[in-house]
């Protein structure tokens, strides 16, 4: 017996004895334990970054952003403050900028950000990023002296500044690439206060403090290392974070919050997301085209019950264009829409018989020319969203339109909507400057969920676009959002809050506009 | 032999070729375009036809897998369109983990199924027999995430015997063995108990009991062998579900294999890695299958491949 069993019992343990060889363990944590190193903090995030090179990516999260320095920073206010550069000038009604960075940073790899250093991350940047379109039409980039650099665009482009306080915009280490100008993520080096020191894929990216960055009030990190740990299913992130080897949670999902709110030693920070969810529809559909119908729709949405039973209060409503953290976001505005999108389900029915169509049949359901109001909204696969479509399709429901939901991934709804396949659409937009109004939402050929392209609206964003003054630019976002409010092409129903758990930490805190942690002071209490 | 092997492999090689054929179509048919999700909210037209060129899906479907065909016979999976690494690269980083909770899970389940399954054929129609059939079902039935959840509540969360989540060698291994081979351990228990009771129920067993063989000799050395045939074959086509499951256990237990790479490589419509995982898990699927049928000629060598 003993000889058959070896048969196959043996070559199994042999092979798993091989692979197990040939994968590194972590060296730190062998024990099942799961103790944290001392200094260390353990932040789990639900995906893994695309790359952690900036010029590859479209989506930037806080396993990547805090590896760079941005150009401009955001004030806890919302204003543009000086990251890297130290001041700017601006000419030729905007065409021209010069910059002048400061003078004692460096990048991780210990050379110095200047001029040629920025200028060289800018071509590549311009060659190969997704997002090069956010800055604008630039036509050149000479380098002026040792720390000054002038930008030309063929067009003034006012949103630079509020972009440039993204990652994407940031300069990295060029000369530490190979001669393809690849392989970032094996050498990353850029001017943020945390150094790469190690990416394990599909598990984590471990920093350690940048000790030349700047930092708060100590002027020291207060921390050794920090590790983004990729926990992709909600309870098993839970569990992690209770059982105390994450003592960062981002993200902590609605069903959670009230239980670690419980727990002690746990501490909540709350900050408002600048990612508005909105109800949208095709707007190039014959059955949206009638003003009255789109404000009988805004009006029939109720949000509170949204917000309080979809995402356990977690949110807050919102009414016009841009949510309050954004750029060009419009108080009066906001009120505005709120009173007159308050809902109001009579009110809602009035408009629809107005626009012909009317309840015939007993069954509920609004008809015109016989034929019923009922259209299809796609949702992505997310439990949420679900849950808030299923609300809205009970609210429309009470005014008589008919709402069938299905659900889709996400890739093909971004594949599908700028083709026009989608009636209604749940889905969401976010970015910190009023220009998403153009690039993302009703620019000429930018519409591609909500297909409303009209001219006059479409002027009004180009002309914000080219507006240096910021006074005349937020006159402009103005009449714009006014415009929108009255045409309502699409119902803004909440931005959620962004909520993180934290344990084990002195002074964390996270920016409330940007959400992003603000690691300056935090300190780990052993 | 020589020549049922080389049978086995050129079959082996069509199937490739047909795996990768029907693999690429779904792909290509499936909605959901790659470059509009790496462009994101910033596609624009000229954008989307830069990109397309330069990952070359501007050409025509034919001449797109033809392409891809010839790198793969070059040992060149191609370049995952998201991330930017080599498939091979991410494929060699991520093996590892996947085979060796393939490896343990097989060794648990085979083991566990086998031992309740002769457990509940020697006790056939008592309450232990009952058991085993509830246990085995259990383990068939129960969603793996479910069963996942279940033992990192008890075993990691509050007795702290294993972590939670991640890789961090052997020990985080045991509880998604456990998850992954369960269902394993469901089917190979039945499979065993009912391949026992026909053996056992055989003349020559009948005869070696009557000439006082012991119970431990009649089980282990009289019947088993016979009765592993069938559970051989399950075994190698177990192989098949569990390359399935890794992905759902993978991604509870957060650990860095193919599974989870997978995951996130249909969510972005990363086609090279999809198409590259595939084709590399059914050339597993092929390489166990075979290794099966060689196991039949050591447990009963009336078997003969010509």
């Amino acid at each position: 017996m003993k000889k058959r069993t070896r048969h196959w019992l043996v070559p199994a343990l042999v092979l798993s004895l091989l692979f197990s060889a040939c994968t590194p363990a972590s060296q730190e944590n062998p024990e099942p334990g799961n103790e944290l190193s001392k200094g260390e903090i353990v932040v789990a995030v639900v995906s893994e970054p695309d790359s952690l090179d900036v010029h590859k990516t479209s989506s930037i999260g806080e396993a990547t952003e805090h590896l760079y320095a941005t150009l401009f920073e955001r004030s806890e206010n919302g204003e543009i403050v000086p990251g890297l550069v130290k001041d700017y000038q601006v000419a030729d009604g905007g065409k021209e900028i010069t910059f002048n960075l400061k003078e004692n940073a460096v990048f991780h790899s210990g050379k110095p950000i200047n001029a040629e250093a920025v200028k060289k991350s800018f071509e590549r940047f311009l060659e190969k990023s997704p997002f090069k379109t956010n800055a604008g039409s630039i036509s050149n980039i000479e380098v002026l002296g040792e720390y000054s650099f002038k930008v030309t665009w063929s067009e003034p482009y006012a949103p630079f500044f509020s972009n440039a306080t993204s990652a994407y915009l940031a300069p990295l280490d060029v000369s530490t690439l190979d001669e393809q100008g690849e392989g970032f993520d094996k050498n990353a080096s850029a001017g943020g206060q945390l150094q790469l020191t190690e990416v394990k894929r599909g598990d984590s990216v471990v920093y350690k403090p940048f000790e030349k960055a700047d930092w708060g009030a100590k002027g020291t990190p207060g921390f050794s290392k920090v590790t983004f740990r990729f926990i992709p299913d909600d309870e098993t992130r839970i569990l992690e974070f209770k059982k105390g080897s994450v003592n960062v949670l981002l993200d902590v999902p609605f069903q959670y919050i009230e239980e670690l709110e419980k727990e002690p030693g746990v501490e909540l920070e709350r900050v408002s997301d600048y990612v508005m969810n909105y109800l949208g529809w095709n707007n190039k559909l014959p059955i949206f085209q009638d003003v009255r119908v789109r404000h009988a729709i805004a009006l029939a949405v109720d949000r509170e019950p949204i917000i309080q039973t979809a995402l356990r209060g977690a949110a807050k409503p919102v009414f016009g264009p841009l949510p309050d953290v954004v750029n060009g976001h419009n108080p009066a505005i906001e009120e505005k829409a709120r009173k007159k999108y308050a809902q109001d389900k009579e009110k809602a029915k009035q408009l629809l018989a107005e626009a012909g169509w009317k309840e015939t049949n007993g069954e509920g359901i609004v008809m015109k020319d016989g034929k019923p109001f009922s259209v299809e909204m796609w949702v992505q696969n997310e439990p949420v969203m679900q849950r808030v479509a299923q609300i809205l399709q009970h609210q429309l429901r009470e005014v008589g339109i008919d709402v069938r939901i299905t659900v889709k991934e996400s890739a093909a709804i971004i594949e599908q909507t700028p083709k026009g396949g989608h009636q209604m659409i749940l889905w969401s937009y976010g970015w910190f400057d009023a220009d998403i109004l153009y690039f993302l939402l009703f620019g000429k050929g930018k519409s591609t969920r909500l297909h409303y392209e009209v001219d006059e609206l479409d002027a009004m964003l180009q002309k914000g676009r080219i507006e240096m003054d910021p006074d005349a630019r937020y006159k402009i976002y103005e009449e714009a959002q006014d415009f929108l409010v009255e045409q309502s092409p699409w119902v803004p129903l909440f931005v959620r809050e962004s909520v993180t758990a934290t344990r084990g930490l002195k002074n964390f805190k996270k920016h409330p506009i940007s959400n992003r942690i603000i690691w300056d002071d935090v300190e780990v209490v052993e | 032999m020589p020549s049922y092997l080389l049978k086995r492999l050129l079959t082996m090689g069509i199937t490739l070729i047909g795996v990768s054929l029907l693999v690429f179509m779904m792909l290509h048919l499936i909605p959901g375009d790659p470059v509009r999700y790496i462009l994101g909210d910033f596609a624009t037209p000229e954008s989307i036809a830069e990109l397309e060129s330069r990952l070359g899906l501007d050409k025509p479907l034919p001449m797109q897998y033809l392409h891809y065909m010839a790198g793969v016979i070059q040992g060149d999976l191609g370049t995952s369109y998201v991330t930017g690494y080599a498939v091979m690269e991410e494929i060699a980083n991520r093996f590892p983990i996947t085979a060796q909770l393939a490896v343990y899970s097989i060794l648990f389940g085979s083991v566990f199924g086998i031992l309740i399954g002769i457990i509940a054929a020697m006790k056939q129609n008592t309450i232990l027999d009952q058991l085993v059939m509830v246990i085995s079902l259990i383990g068939i039935s129960a969603p793996s995430f479910w069963i996942a959840l279940f033992l990192i509540l008890l075993f990691a969360y509050h007795l702290g015997f294993f972590p939670i989540s991640g890789y961090k060698g052997f020990y985080s291994l045991i509880l998604p063995s456990i998850t992954l081979g369960l269902g394993t351990a469901g089917n190979i228990a039945r499979m065993t108990r009912s391949s026992m009771l026909e053996v056992i129920k055989q003349d020559y067993i009948r005869t070696a009991q009557a000439k006082g063989a012991n119970l431990y000799r009649l089980i282990f050395q009289h019947s088993l062998q016979n009765a592993m045939i069938p559970v051989t074959t399950l075994i190698g086509l177990q192989f098949g579900a569990l390359m399935a499951g890794a992905v759902v256990t993978e991604t509870v237990f957060a650990l860095p294999g193919m599974g989870s790479l997978i995951v996130s490589a249909i969510a972005t419509r990363d086609i090279p890695t999809v198409q590259g995982l595939i084709l590399f898990m059914a050339f597993l699927f092929i390489v166990v299958n075979l290794l099966v049928d060689l196991i039949y000629t050591k447990l009963d060598p009336r078997i003969r491949y010509e």
